[in-house]
């Protein structure tokens, strides 16, 4: 199941699938920064995005809703910022200089630097440790819960403390979020990875769910294994 | 050295002089220059046509206007300016240059083959 959502790309109407959406919207971004500073801004977005709505409509081919399976070919077949640099003229290369120059090389990347949010993907109970965690760079979130634990236990400090947190930190819930929490620099070839590792996890909770449904703690088990994998390797390097 | 680096420079060189002809050909609307550019795979990624015509139309090459659709939104149609043909006869006397200049050198290797 997947919420749907009406939108208005290029002049056509089109409904479209909660995560394909997100998916879209970033990509649109990126070429919105990246034409931001070019004389004909307006007119080139536009056009790309009247572009994107054809090729909707050709993939689409009859069917009523794009998904996102849909979203990244149709990105496939317009290319990403970083590859019409390759394919422009000269003349590009020097206005993509000047860019550069203006806005300090990070026009395609619209967000860098760690963030601090809550995880509720690995929750125990408001996902706050987990957050930490991942804000610090620690491995396993199971160190930082047992200090809040022991907080508990030496006072009441502990459990006020995690109750302001909870309060204050906001909830990691796009995948852009998710990407800032764990500090990686969000652009478009990333964020396709990290939907796509979560439509994987769920096939694999739903795997799960079905065949044991009893035992509910084997679930987010699995799902840690699969997220911090990729961390695990940057600390081993 | 990276051949593809080489490659794409060529390419680059020669994707104007096509849209431009293209165009000069008659008005036309930018899914139909992807198309007609598409056989000829010298665009790999449409995304490349779209800051490309915008320059071209902003140097006074190229001029367009709104037309109604029958299957959505109104579209772009461009045509090429006068000094868009212009500027095509020179790239095209320049191109025929090139292409001589390019057999006379591979000539020997070509014919050894």
């Amino acid at each position: 199941m997947n919420k749907v959502l009406n939108i208005n790309l290029g002049g056509y109407p089109f409904t479209i699938d909660d995560d394909g959406f997100e998916h879209l919207e970033n990509y649109l971004d990126t070429i919105h920064s990246h034409f931001k500073k070019s004389d004909g801004y307006e007119e080139i977005t536009s056009d790309i995005e009247a572009r994107m709505a054809e090729l909707f409509q050709e993939q689409l081919n009859g069917r009523s809703i794009v998904t996102i399976r849909i979203v990244e070919t149709c990105i496939g077949i317009m290319g990403t910022p970083e590859e019409f640099g390759a394919e422009g003229l000269e003349e590009e290369d020097t206005f993509y200089e000047k860019t550069q120059a203006h806005s300090s090389g990070k026009q395609t990347n619209y967000q860098t630097g760690k963030k601090l949010f809550r995880d509720p993907d690995d929750s125990t109970v408001g996902g706050v440790c987990s957050g930490i965690a991942a804000y610090f760079g620690i491995e396993d979130p199971l160190w930082v819960r047992l200090l809040f634990v022991l907080g508990f236990f030496s006072g009441t400090i502990g459990l006020w403390a995690y109750i302001i947190l909870w309060a204050i930190i906001p909830e990691a819930k796009s995948a852009g979020d998710r990407l800032a929490m764990k500090g990686e620099t969000i652009n478009v070839s990333n964020i396709g990875k990290i939907i796509e590792d979560e439509i994987d996890v769920f096939a694999d909770k739903l795997d799960e769910i079905g065949s044991e449904l009893g035992s509910k703690k084997k679930a987010p088990k699995k799902r840690r294994m699969v997220e911090e994998a990729p961390l695990r390797r940057g600390f081993l390097l | 050295m990276k051949l593809e680096n080489t490659m794409a420079q060529m390419r680059k060189g020669v994707l104007e002089l096509c849209i431009i002809s293209i165009i000069a050909e008659g008005e036309i609307y930018p899914s139909e220059i992807i198309k007609k550019l598409r056989s000829s795979e010298l665009i790999v990624k449409e995304g490349t046509l779209y800051p490309l015509l915008t320059r071209l139309k902003n140097a006074g090459l190229l001029d367009y206007t709104w037309k109604e659709s029958t299957q959505g939104p109104p579209r772009k149609y461009y045509q090429a300016t006068s000094q868009g043909r212009s500027f095509l006869q020179g790239l095209m006397s320049t191109w025929e240059q090139l292409q001589h200049a390019v057999n006379q050198s591979t000539k020997n290797l070509t014919n050894n083959e």
